[in-house]
């Protein structure tokens, strides 16, 4: 009654501090109450036991194809995030184009790659491409990896392209201006001057999107393509057992984008404009 | 008396009155061979089911869905006489139940381009072939790549028509399917695709083969309780006359392609 300011707040910050820390805790408590169930379900349900661990053993085994779909989506990432940053650098100068044919090409592409499903962009192009051509005469006999590649670039570029986007329209339009008025051309400002401090403001959207291109590669069992879904999928049908491979899954998910976010995190620090301004 | 005393059907051993409705056990939905259409049940096992005990015995029949998971052991409690569930002939079943003569034949195949030179299933060595997932295609696929020594790449689809598109598209030489399913496409491209043929484990097994290769063989049986002997012999007579009268190649091409 006699503390409260004006505007009459809901809560105080104490309150709201306390709010905080009490959802968290029945968030953290229901999460560890659902994992012991999980990971102990045979001590505490009897008979039923949810993880097969002799199973998990099993498939967790060097000599097991899961690493084979494990090394295939590393191997698919890593191409694809370099092939996506170059040619999202080109996407985003596309955007920021002062030509007007340019920067509506660049645009539309934008438009078309954010605004269709990836699931939809990788079956146009696996089953859509070949298409174009007489039953049995399409000339690349293992289109998986092409096609793989290509989507997954086409759409990613879309995203790093936006992402470099919006790192240079937060750059003072001062710098180029000062660039140029030193009588640099367009290209050696942007090379010189805007493209090192756009990208520092770029990183964390990029470092994002990446983490994001992790995941969107379990999208490709679609296409057949021998990845991790398509392994669990392999062995549900095989064994009937949903929690043994569903583990295994998610730790070999998570030994990339763990590592990678860290990694996001670090680089997005030392990049940025702020600590660099210091000395 | 024997087991089986349900109420609805009162048999008494070996003088079962013809005038009795059969209660019929079957997991549906399994289409084509049983599933509901407009709150009815229909497909290839109700249509045979029909024939054998209405047209055949005159007698009346109650098409009953029950869980495939545990139609065995309702069979055994006497809730129904007979199972017809598209339930393959297995050994382990025979433990715990009879099965009529074979009614259905499922082959495991191999599809091709048409202008494929694969010809045998030792041309698939080395090469691509494509399945649907968690199919027994699938599973053929899998002891043809332990045959192999591992030396055969398995491309698993999710629908049997992203199988055979990646042999139309050039991604995979083979698809190993059900020869149901796989000739409706095969019927449906005829200029694009074909059937390997020769001879297979269909040959070794059976006396009239079909002329395609075949990678494994699944037969489907009406299931009886151990003591029902003599009205499992009379229906395997009802359903030899089946095929005589061509009643059984009707049904068959209403829900199959070839």
């Amino acid at each position: 009654m006699s503390e409260t300011g004006t505007g009459g707040p809901i809560a105080s910050d104490e309150t709201f501090r306390r709010l905080g820390m009490a959802a968290a805790l029945v968030v953290a408590l229901s999460v560890g109450a659902f994992l012991a169930l999980l990971f102990l379900s045979g001590h505490v349900i009897p008979g039923r036991q949810l993880i097969n661990y002799g199973l998990l053993a099993e498939l967790a085994q060097p000599s097991s194809d899961y690493y084979g779909a494990y090394i295939n989506i590393l191997q698919v990432f890593l191409l694809t995030a370099v092939m996506s940053v170059i040619c999202g650098v080109f996407v985003g100068l596309g955007r920021i184009s002062k030509t007007p044919l340019t920067a509506g090409i660049a645009r539309l592409y934008v438009e078309f790659f954010r605004g269709t499903p990836f699931l939809f962009q990788i079956m146009a192009i696996y089953y859509g491409v070949p298409a174009f051509f007489e039953p049995g005469t399409f000339p690349l006999t293992n289109f998986t990896w092409p096609a793989a590649i290509v989507a997954l670039t086409l759409n990613h570029a879309a995203y790093s392209g936006e992402a470099l986007r919006g790192g240079i329209e937060s750059l003072p339009t001062g710098q180029m201006e000062a660039a140029r008025s030193l009588g640099m051309s367009y290209v050696q400002a942007m090379r010189n001057v805007v493209l090192p401090q756009a990208w520092r403001n770029a990183v964390p959207a990029v470092g994002n999107d990446l983490i994001i291109l992790v995941k969107d590669t379990s999208l490709l069992s679609v296409i057949a393509f021998p990845e991790l879904i398509s392994q669990f999928q392999y062995t549900y049908s095989q064994q009937f057992e949903a929690w043994a491979p569903l583990v295994l899954v998610g730790v070999f998910y998570l030994t990339i984008t763990v590592p990678l976010s860290a990694l996001v995190n670090y680089a997005g620090e030392v990049a940025d404009p702020s600590r660099r301004a210091e000395p | 008396m024997g087991g089986g005393d349900d109420g609805t059907e009162s048999e008494t051993d070996g003088t079962p009155t013809e005038a009795e409705t059969v209660r019929v056990a079957s997991g549906i939905p399994y289409p084509p061979f049983e599933m509901m259409e407009n709150g009815e049940p229909t497909g290839f096992d109700y249509d045979m089911g029909a024939a054998i005990f209405e047209e055949q015995m005159g007698r009346e029949m109650e098409f009953l869905d029950r869980s495939f998971d545990g139609i065995i052991s309702g069979l055994q409690n006497g809730n129904y006489r007979v199972i017809m569930s598209a339930m393959t002939i297995t050994e382990d079943r025979k433990e715990n139940i009879d099965f009529s003569d074979p009614y259905f034949t499922a082959y495991q195949t191999v599809a091709v381009l048409e202008n494929s030179d694969i010809s045998s299933k030792a041309g698939l060595r080395g090469k691509t072939v494509a399945v649907q997932k968690g199919t027994t295609g699938a599973e053929a696929a899998d002891d043809l790549q332990t045959e192999f020594d591992g030396d055969l790449t398995v491309s698993r689809y999710d629908s049997s028509a992203s199988a055979f598109n990646a042999v139309l598209n050039n991604q995979a030489v083979a698809v190993i399917n059900d020869n149901t399913v796989s000739a409706e496409y095969v019927n449906q491209n005829d200029e694009e695709l074909r059937f390997v043929m020769g001879d297979g484990v269909a040959a070794e097994q059976r006396d009239d083969p079909p002329e395609y290769l075949t990678l494994s063989i699944e037969e489907y049986g009406i299931a009886f309780r151990k003591d029902d002997d003599e009205f499992r012999e009379r229906i395997n007579e009802i359903l030899a006359t089946l095929r005589e009268n061509g009643t059984y190649d009707d049904i068959y091409s209403t829900y199959f392609a070839g």
